[in-house]
C-alpha cells in the first residue's frame, strides 16, 4: 500500500491531521476510561446482597402519646404480622442492605486492642431474622426465643451470641474455624459468642469497604416509640401483603403511623441511583463522542474530497482505477487514526494514573486499550466510506475538464 | 496507434443534448506527431478525453493500439490509461502535496512496479526532463515551465505509446512553451506517438500532421506523405481526404 506517500503527503496539512489525530486520541483515552468505570459500576450493582429481595419490604411504625408501649406493640405487631395470610416471616430490624444507614462497629480479638481486628455492620433481629431476610445459614445454629434481650438507645445490646458473614468469619479466623469462637464488639467486653454463620448478607453501605461484613445480634432496638419491621411474603404475594399490613396494624394499635413501605427491590434501586445516573451519563457521554468523532472524521473526508476532486481526476488519468482511489482515502483515514490512537494510548493511561489518584478508581485493565484500538479504526473506516466512495465516483475527465 | 471512425459524443443534461463530436473519424499512425486545432468549444478536448480513455463515447468505433475499447469496463479502461497513455495536461495537474520524485511516482505506482523499478524509472525520466537534482522539490517550487516538464517526466515514465497532451503549453509564456515543445519533439523522436491539442499555429505547424477540429468535426488536416506507405492504414487515411478537401488548409 501506499503508506509513504500518503503519509507524506498528509504532512503538509498537519493541522486537519492532527486535529483528528487529538479527537481520535481524547476519544480513546475518555471512551476507555469511562467504559471501564460504566462496568466497574454494573458490576457492583450485579452484587448479590445475601438476601430475599423479591418478596420483601420493611416500613417503620411510631408510636404517639404519652407512655406508649413500644415493647409490648413490637411483640403484639410481630405476632399479628406472622399470623397474616401469605406472610412468610417477619423481624424486628434496624437497617437492611443498600439502605445506607445502619450501625457499623469495629471487632477484635483481644480485649483492648488498639484496632479493631474487622468492621461490620449490625443487624438487630429477633428469632426470626435469619428467616426473614432469606440468608441462608451455612454453619451452626439460628437464635434461640430466649436469647433476644430487649434494648434501648441508652442500654445497647450485649450481643453475647452473634451470627456472622461468612466473610466475617474468614476475616476474623481465616483459618476457617470462626464457629464457637469469641469476639470483642466492646473493647473492654463482655464477649460474643459466634453461633452462626451466614453465607452473605452486604452491609447497609454500598460502597463500604467492609461490604459483606455483616453481624446478626438478637436484640429487639426501638428508637424511642419508633420500631422497624422487615417482612417475607410468600413468593409472588408481596404486594397483596404490603396492601393488608398497615390497615391491620392501625386497627390493632391506633395510636401510631404505619410510615411508608418500602419494597427491597425499591431500596436496591434507590441505593444504586447514583451508579446507575453514572452508568447513563457516561454512555452518553461515550456515544456523544464517538458520534462527534465519527461526523469531524466524515466532515474532513468529505472536505478532502471536494478539495482534491481534481488530483483524484488525475489519478485516475493516470491509471488509478476506482479501487485505488478509495483505498486511497481509507488508507489515509487509517493512517491518522492509528497516529491518533498511538497518541490516545499513552493518554488512555495517563487519565487512567489520574483517575486511580484522585478518585480510587481501579487500574484500567490493559485489554481496554487494544479492544478500543480496533473499535476506533472500525469507527474511522465507517466514518470514511462515504466520501472515499464519492471520490472513487469522480470521473477521469475531470482531469481536463476543471481549471 | 489510434483509430477512431464514424465516433459520436453526444453529452446529455436533463435540459438540453449537446452534440460535442459527430461523425468524428482519425487515424493516428504509430511514431505520428499530431497537432489538433479548432476553435474553442470544437470538441478538442472531447476528443482528447475519448482518445485516452477518460471519457466514453455515445456512437461510431474507437481502436487504441489494435484493441477495442468499446465496452471495456472502468478497471480494464484505467489499467489501459496506465499502460499506453500519457497525459499532460494545461494546467500540469501536478499533486501539490508530492514532491517530484513522488509525482511521477503516482503511475508507476498504480502499474505496480517494485521500488527499485520506479526509482529507476523516476530517476530516468527526471533527468531526461532536465529535474533530476530537484527530486525532493515540490510543484510550487519550481516555475510553469519546469512543472509542465515534470507533467512530462510523469506522462513518459510509463513508457507508454501513446502522448496526450490538451494545450500543454496553453499556461506558458512563449520561451517556455518552446521549450516544452522542444522536448515534446524530442520524446517523439525516441518513437513516442503524440497527439497535442493547441491553439498555437506556431507550435501546430512544427507537428507532422495538423487536424483541425470545427464543430465536432475534422474538417482539416495537412498530408502525412511520410507515413502514407502503410496499406493497412491508407483506407482511414483516404475517409478523412474528402472532408480534408472541403476546406482549405488552416489559412
Ligand atoms: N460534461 C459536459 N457536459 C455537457 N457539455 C459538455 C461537457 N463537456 C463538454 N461539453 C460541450 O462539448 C463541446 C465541446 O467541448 P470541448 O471538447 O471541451 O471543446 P474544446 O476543448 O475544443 O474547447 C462544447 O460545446 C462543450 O460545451
Ligand atoms: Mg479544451
Amino acid at each position: 500500500m501506499e503508506i509513504r506517500p500518503i503519509l507524506s503527503a498528509l504532512m503538509r496539512s498537519k493541522v486537519s491531521m492532527i486535529l483528528i489525530g487529538l479527537q481520535v486520541a481524547l476519544t480513546l483515552a475518555i471512551v476507555c476510561n469511562a467504559l471501564f468505570i460504566i462496568s466497574e459500576r454494573l458490576e457492583r450493582m450485579h452484587r448479590p446482597s445475601g438476601m430475599n429481595e423479591t418478596d420483601t419490604f420493611w416500613f417503620v411504625s411510631t408510636g404517639f402519646g404519652q407512655g406508649f408501649d413500644v415493647r409490648g406493640t413490637m411483640q403484639a405487631d410481630l405476632a399479628l404480622l406472622r399470623s397474616l395470610p401469605g406472610v412468610a416471616d417477619a423481624t424486628t430490624v434496624i437497617s437492611v442492605p443498600m439502605s445506607e444507614g445502619g450501625w457499623s462497629t469495629g471487632i477484635s480479638l483481644q480485649p483492648n486492642q488498639n484496632n479493631s481486628t474487622a468492621e461490620t455492620a449490625m443487624y438487630m433481629v429477633d428469632a426470626h431474622g435469619v428467616s426473614t431476610y432469606g440468608a441462608k445459614l451455612v454453619a451452626g445454629r439460628d437464635f434461640r426465643a430466649e436469647e433476644v434481650t430487649f434494648n434501648t438507645m441508652d442500654d445497647p445490646p450485649k450481643a453475647a451470641t452473634v451470627i456472622v458473614t461468612r466473610a466475617l468469619a474468614e476475616r476474623l479466623f481465616p483459618d476457617g474455624d470462626a464457629l464457637g469462637k469469641q469476639v470483642y464488639y466492646n473493647n473492654e467486653g463482655p464477649t460474643s459468642t459466634i453461633v452462626g454463620i451466614v453465607e452473605r448478607l452486604q452491609t447497609p453501605w454500598t460502597s463500604a469497604d467492609f461490604v459483606d461484613n455483616s453481624t446478626f445480634v438478637p436484640a429487639y432496638l426501638p428508637y424511642a416509640t419508633s420500631s422497624r419491621y422487615l417482612v417475607r411474603a410468600e413468593p409472588g404475594r408481596r404486594d397483596e401483603v404490603m396492601g393488608a399490613v398497615e390497615e391491620k396494624l392501625l386497627a390493632a394499635n391506633p395510636s401510631r403511623i404505619i410510615g411508608k413501605m418500602k419494597t427491597i427491590a425499591q431500596v436496591r434501586a434507590e441505593g444504586y441511583a447514583g451508579d446507575r445516573a453514572m452508568a447513563i451519563i457516561l454512555g452518553a457521554v461515550i456515544f456523544a463522542l464517538l458520534a462527534i468523532t465519527a461526523l469531524g472524521i466524515v466532515g474532513m473526508a468529505s472536505f478532502w474530497v471536494a478539495q482534491r476532486t481534481r488530483q483524484i481526476g488525475t489519478r485516475r488519468a493516470l491509471g488509478a482505477t476506482r479501487g485505488d482511489i478509495l483505498r486511497y482515502f481509507q488508507t489515509e483515514n487509517f493512517i491518522i487514526t492509528t497516529l491518533g490512537l498511538v497518541a490516545g494510548g499513552i493518554l488512555t493511561y495517563g487519565l487512567s494514573l489520574w483517575l486511580m489518584r484522585s478518585y480510587q478508581v481501579p487500574r484500567l485493565p490493559w485489554h481496554y486499550v487494544p479492544v478500543g484500538f480496533l473499535c476506533l479504526w472500525a469507527l474511522g473506516q465507517l466514518a470514511v466510506l462515504g466520501p472515499a466512495l464519492r471520490a472513487s465516483r469522480v470521473p477521469p475527465a475531470v482531469a481536463t475538464r476543471t481549471v | 496507434m489510434l483509430t477512431m471512425s464514424h465516433l459520436q459524443k453526444v453529452y446529455r443534461t436533463h435540459l438540453i443534448e449537446t452534440s460535442a463530436l459527430r461523425d468524428f473519424s482519425i487515424h493516428v499512425r504509430e511514431g505520428e506527431f499530431v497537432a489538433v486545432t479548432g476553435p474553442s468549444g470544437s470538441g478538442k478536448t472531447t476528443f482528447l478525453n475519448i482518445a485516452g480513455l477518460l471519457e466514453e463515447f455515445t456512437g461510431g468505433e474507437y481502436q487504441l493500439d489494435g484493441i477495442d475499447v468499446h465496452g471495456l469496463d472502468d478497471n480494464a479502461r484505467s489499467r489501459l490509461r496506465n499502460e499506453k497513455i500519457g497525459f499532460i495536461f494545461q494546467g500540469f495537474n501536478l499533486i501539490p502535496d508530492l514532491n517530484l520524485f513522488d509525482n511521477v511516482d503516482v503511475p508507476l505506482r498504480y502499474r505496480g512496479y517494485n521500488a527499485a523499478e520506479r526509482k529507476r524509472r523516476i530517476e530516468e525520466v527526471l533527468g531526461r526532463v532536465g529535474l533530476a537534482s530537484r527530486m525532493k522539490h515540490y510543484p510550487s517550487e519550481l516555475s510553469g515551465g519546469q512543472q509542465q516538464r515534470v507533467a512530462i517526466a510523469r506522462a513518459l515514465a510509463g513508457t507508454p505509446r501513446l502522448l496526450l497532451a490538451d494545450e500543454p503549453t496553453g499556461n506558458l509564456d512563449s520561451l517556455m512553451a518552446r521549450g516544452v515543445l522542444e522536448l515534446l519533439e524530442e520524446i517523439n523522436t525516441q518513437g513516442t506517438t503524440i497527439v497535442m491539442v493547441t491553439h498555437d499555429p506556431e507550435l501546430a505547424a512544427r507537428a507532422h500532421r495538423n487536424v483541425h477540429v470545427i464543430d465536432g468535426q475534422v474538417t482539416d488536416f495537412d498530408g502525412e506523405p511520410s507515413l502514407r506507405e502503410s496499406p493497412r492504414e491508407a483506407g482511414i487515411g483516404e475517409r478523412e481526404s474528402p472532408r480534408a478537401e472541403a476546406a482549405p488548409l488552416h489559412s
